[in-house]
Order: C-alpha cells, then sequence, then structure tokens
C-alpha cells in the first residue's frame, strides 16, 4: 500500500514536470515573435525588447526551458503583463470561485448522476430505463453554455427564481449562493448525464457476473443483490469516473462562466487571451491541470485503498 | 471482418453476399443506430446542397429587417444585421461536419498509430510514450484546444488543428490498452514464427483487429470535436464573424435572448440533433460491433 502510494506520486510528480514542458511549449506555439505579438501592434522597440528579455527569449531554447522548470516549480509563472502583478497571484484570486463553481457542479452531479444510473441498470429494458438513458443522452449532447443560456431565459427572466449573473459583489454569504445555485445546476446537469451512462454500464458490468447469479440463485433478495454486492463493486469504476468526470468539468466550467460572466480560473483565463497575457494564460492553464492531476492522484490513491486488488497489480 | 458475424455465419457455410447481407441488416436493426446515421445523411445532404437550399445568403444583410420575427420571407426571423437565420443555420453545418469530418480523420490516425506501436512495441518505448500521451491526457480537452487556438490565432484550420491535437491521446490510449489484449494472441505470434517484420504485423493483422472499439471512440470523438468548436466559437476564438458557424450564431442571439430568443435557440438545437445523432451511432455501433468492448470505450472519451 504505501509503495502503491509512493509510485502514485512519483508518476504524478513526473505529469506535472510533463505539463509544465506543454505550457512552455504554448508560448512557443505562437507564430513569430511572441514578445510583439504579446504587446501588440503599437508597441516600441525598446518594450518589445524588454519583453524578449523578462521571457528570456533571447537566449537559446533548453537554457529558457531549463529556465522555465525551475521558477514554475517554484510556484513564479511570470508576471501579467496588463496588471504587473506575479501571474500566479492573480490565478490564486480566482480559485475559490471556481472551486466553489466546480465542487458544488460536481456534487450535484454525482448525487443526481449515480442514482439515476443505477436505477436505469436494475430496471434495464424497461421504460425507466429508456427514460432515463434518453435524459442523458440529451445531457451530454446539449452545448453546455446552450443550456446555461435556456436556464437563464426561463428560470431568470421568466420565473424570476434566480439572479441572471453567476456571481455578485455582495459579500453576504446566501446572496452568493443565490448566484452561484443556477450555473452549478447548469453545470451539475451535464456532468450527471455522463456519470449517469457511465454508472448504468459499470453497474449493468457487475450485475452480469458469476458471483451476481450464484446469489441470485442462492435466493438472495434482490434488493440486497443491487445494494449490497452489485453497488460496492460497481462503485469502484464510479469512483475512477469521477475523477475523469472532474477533468471535464473544468473545461465546460470556463463555458459556464462565460455565459453567467462568473469570475473564475475559466473567466481569468479567456480574459488573458483576449489582451494577450500570454504569461497569465501559461499560469491558468498549467494551476487547472495541476488540480486535475492533483485530484485524480488522490483518487487513484483512494482507490488502491478500497480496492486491495488496484495496489497489487 | 469475419469477427463480426455470428458464429454460424462463417464463409464457408453461407455465400459472402448473404453473410454481408445479414451484418448489414443487424446493424439497422438497431434503432439507435439507424436513426442517428439517418439524421447524419440528411445533415450531410444538407451541408453539401447549402449553396441550392439556403434561402439567403449566410452573410447578406438586410439593413430594412433587422431582428425581424419569423415571417414568409425570414422563415426564423434574421438577427441584428439583418442575415436570415436559417440560412446562417445550412450554413452553419458545412462547418460542424468539416470539423467533424478533419478532426475524426487526424485524430483517428495519428491516435491509432501511436497507440498501435506503443501497445505492439512494449518495453520502454510503450512506457514513455505511454507517458507523453498520460501528461497530454491530464489538460481537460477543451482547455488544451483553447489555449492553442490562442496562441496560433483563430480560423478554422487552426480550431480543427487544436482540437485534434486534444483529442488524439484519448483515440490513442484505447488503441493502446486494445493492442495489448491482440498481442499474446496465437494468430499474431504465428505471423511472426513465419517471418513477417512488425510493421507488416502491425499494419496487417494488429491494426485491423484493434479497429472496431476505435472507430465507436472516434464516432463519440467528432461529437465532441462538434461541441468543442461550438464552445470555440462561442467565446470568440473559433471561427471569426462573419462566417456562419453554429456557435458563433448563438453568440451573437445572446445579446437578444430576451427579445429575439428564436436566434440563440434554433443554433443550440442544431448542434444537440447533431451531436445526440453522433452519439446514437456510438453507442449503437458499440453494441453492435462487439458488447466486449464497453470496457475500453466510454470512459475514456472525456
Amino acid at each position: 500500500m504505501l509503495r502503491y502510494t509512493a509510485r502514485r506520486l512519483l508518476l504524478m510528480s513526473i505529469t506535472v514536470i510533463g505539463m509544465v514542458t506543454v505550457v512552455f511549449f504554448l508560448l512557443r506555439a505562437i507564430p513569430g515573435d511572441p514578445a510583439s505579438y504579446m504587446l501588440g501592434d503599437y508597441a516600441t522597440e525598446e518594450s518589445v525588447a524588454a519583453l524578449k528579455a523578462e521571457l528570456g527569449l533571447d537566449r537559446p531554447v533548453w537554457e529558457q526551458y531549463l529556465g522555465f522548470v525551475k521558477r514554475a516549480l517554484t510556484g513564479d509563472l511570470g508576471t501579467s503583463v496588463v496588471t504587473g502583478q506575479p501571474a500566479f497571484d492573480e490565478v490564486l484570486e480566482s480559485i475559490p470561485w471556481s472551486a466553489a463553481l466546480s465542487v458544488s457542479g460536481i456534487v450535484i452531479a454525482v448525487l443526481a448522476g449515480v442514482p439515476l444510473g443505477v436505477m436505469s441498470a436494475v430496471r434495464h429494458g424497461t421504460f425507466a430505463d429508456l427514460f432515463i438513458m434518453f435524459g442523458a443522452l440529451v445531457g451530454i449532447s446539449f452545448p453546455v453554455f446552450w443550456v446555461g443560456l435556456v436556464c437563464i431565459l426561463l428560470l431568470a427572466h421568466e420565473v424570476r427564481l434566480f439572479p441572471a449573473l453567476g456571481a455578485s459583489s455582495s459579500t453576504d454569504f446566501f446572496t452568493q449562493v443565490h448566484h452561484l445555485m443556477l450555473p452549478a445546476l447548469v453545470l451539475g446537469f451535464s456532468v450527471a448525464a455522463y456519470i449517469a451512462r457511465l454508472t448504468r454500464s459499470a453497474m449493468l458490468e457487475v450485475l452480469g457476473q458469476d458471483f451476481v447469479r450464484v446469489a441470485r440463485a442462492m435466493g438472495v433478495p434482490e434488493r440486497r443483490i443491487v445494494y449490497r454486492l452489485a453497488l460496492r463493486n460497481a462503485l469502484i469504476p464510479v469512483l475512477a469516473v469521477i475523477g475523469v468526470t472532474f477533468a471535464w468539468s473544468l473545461g465546460s466550467a470556463i463555458l459556464v462562466e462565460a455565459v453567467f460572466s462568473r469570475p473564475g480560473l475559466g473567466s481569468m483565463i479567456l480574459k488573458a487571451v483576449f489582451a494577450r497575457d500570454y504569461q497569465l494564460v501559461q499560469a491558468g492553464v498549467f494551476v487547472l491541470a495541476s488540480a486535475v492531476v492533483l485530484v485524480n492522484t488522490s483518487l487513484d490513491i483512494v482507490y488502491g485503498w478500497v480496492d486491495p486488488r488496484v495496489s497489487v497489480s | 471482418m469475419s469477427a463480426e458475424l455470428p458464429p454460424e455465419t462463417t464463409a464457408e457455410a453461407v455465400p459472402r453476399g448473404r453473410a454481408v447481407r445479414r451484418a448489414l441488416g443487424r446493424y439497422l436493426r438497431h434503432p439507435g443506430l439507424s436513426l442517428g446515421l439517418f439524421v447524419l445523411v440528411l445533415l450531410s445532404f444538407v451541408a453539401i446542397a447549402a449553396p441550392w437550399l439556403a434561402p439567403h445568403g449566410p452573410t447578406e444583410a438586410d439593413l430594412m429587417n433587422t431582428l425581424a420575427h419569423p415571417s414568409g420571407d425570414y422563415v426564423l426571423g434574421t438577427d441584428q444585421y439583418g442575415r436570415d437565420i436559417l440560412s446562417r443555420l445550412i450554413w452553419g453545418a458545412r462547418i460542424s461536419l468539416e470539423v467533424a469530418l478533419a478532426v475524426v480523420a487526424l485524430s483517428l490516425t495519428f491516435g491509432s498509430l501511436i497507440g498501435a506501436i506503443a501497445g505492439y512495441a512494449g518495453g520502454w518505448l510503450e512506457r514513455t510514450m505511454m507517458m507523453g500521451n498520460d501528461i497530454l491526457l491530464a489538460f481537460p480537452g477543451f482547455l488544451l484546444a483553447l489555449a492553442l487556438v490562442a496562441a496560433r490565432g483563430s480560423s478554422l484550420e487552426n480550431v480543427i488543428l487544436a482540437v485534434s491535437i486534444a483529442y488524439t491521446p484519448r483515440v490513442a490510449a484505447v488503441m493502446r490498452s486494445v493492442v495489448i489484449t491482440i498481442r499474446p494472441r496465437p494468430f499474431i505470434e504465428a505471423s511472426r514464427a513465419i517471418g513477417m517484420s512488425s510493421s507488416r504485423v502491425l499494419l496487417r493483422h494488429v491494426l485491423p483487429n484493434a479497429l472496431p472499439p476505435v472507430i465507436v471512440v472516434t464516432t463519440v470523438s467528432a461529437a465532441t470535436a462538434i461541441l468543442a468548436e461550438a464552445g470555440l466559437s462561442f467565446l470568440g476564438l473559433g471561427v471569426q464573424p462573419p462566417t456562419a458557424t453554429w456557435g458563433n450564431i448563438i453568440s451573437d442571439g445572446q445579446g437578444f435572448i430576451t427579445s429575439n430568443p428564436l436566434i440563440s435557440l434554433s443554433a443550440g438545437l442544431c448542434i444537440a440533433v447533431t451531436v445526440i445523432a453522433l452519439n446514437l451511432l456510438g453507442d449503437g455501433l458499440r453494441d453492435t460491433l462487439d458488447p466486449q468492448m464497453r470496457r475500453y470505450t466510454g470512459e475514456r472519451m472525456l
């Protein structure tokens, strides 16, 4: 178990270094000269040269790369060209907003998706199964930003249940939660659709296995089979699924934040993209991706804990 | 091919034509699969025939009729520049299907090659290749595509390239996990025993046998590609206006969602219908090609 945890952590560090590499080359993917691109058309030659020196663009690539990795791992992700603040600080400021949205979205998704998935697997082939699976298909097929727009139209303009904006400047906790509800529901709906589909297929696979057949033949009550035998075994793949959907939900969160004009990492990255503040984009992308790796590694470790077979192989 | 036929229909027992017909029938009897296929064929027709089907040009502005409500002349109304929404939707189908096709072609080619080589080679080569693959997989796909488009600039080609780069690792991961189950099979060993070169074994035996699950994954990746393009265009980072795409029609209509909700609503429905069709096709193919493959696909695609 300890060896397994250590190996996971080692793997995580390698992945993080790999991600720094990808992020480094993102800036170099800008055609032509990144410095003059970032400063726009009206930049003076001196300011371009200064930015070049700051980014280290005048040095050989491998030297730039090593320097970038070293600085990134100590939390120095450069400075924002627009505000002059360290990029990492700017990112930190928006993390609570994103965390609130993602966590509440995932919680809604798990609470809705897992029971629906189980129900549709247990009633495999019935009308209920068809209905749930059709709902899930719709959920994964509608663009999340469009669902957001429709919800704003219906629930904020027609029936004034929620505010149309995903955030308010008020510091009152309940006002904030009220503003968070609609974005979280929209995000949760689309993630729940994925979780329901994957839970259903995991559950069906377990229900088709021999030990379930044996239990049925022995006359174990169906409720007990479903909840004690099948669900417990199916929860292990579902745990993995939650890890995968987390990465996916962070991608959708960018769009949800944009629709609801809500601050957060996604809207920060977007703003930075339009301002050509590329170091801030790098920092945001790196932190978002690191969050995914961190969550997945923790889930992997929990996974090995719950299911000893995983840590042995 | 024989793997897809039921066991009793071997080449000797039934004439080939009948076996193929029977297999085809099995696909077409699957309600989801045939419905998905039907919708996609219809959409392709609309996309190809756009110049003849669209009542107006996609960028033709009628400044006397801006934000018009549906009427005989403008079936779905017009946007803020007086452009016909229906015509823009019809032309938008072209962009979405173009993106889907190109992304499928690129990610299928490179993803399955990378996955097959890694899975077949084994050892350190597999470990390093999969390490790199896992690093790319750790990025949320949409985020990676967004960052690439932001760096390379917004154009149809860059959107296709970025989405393909973001989704190729997913195809590669599935390909590899299938190939490692094929590698130890006797017929691979036999081909090697008779002195076939590695590249020949890979291309002639491993790839064709590993293809079914990968085809399912690419169907799903076509759906994700359409959603990603729509998302990027909605954010203003994808295909640039005035070109009509479903994503930027939604963003055009966003400001008029209360007065002219039809603009955004209709474009979203177009996206959803296409993506539902692709998902139905993918689910159907997964059910019919090989029920065993559930393990590889699905979870891997997010």
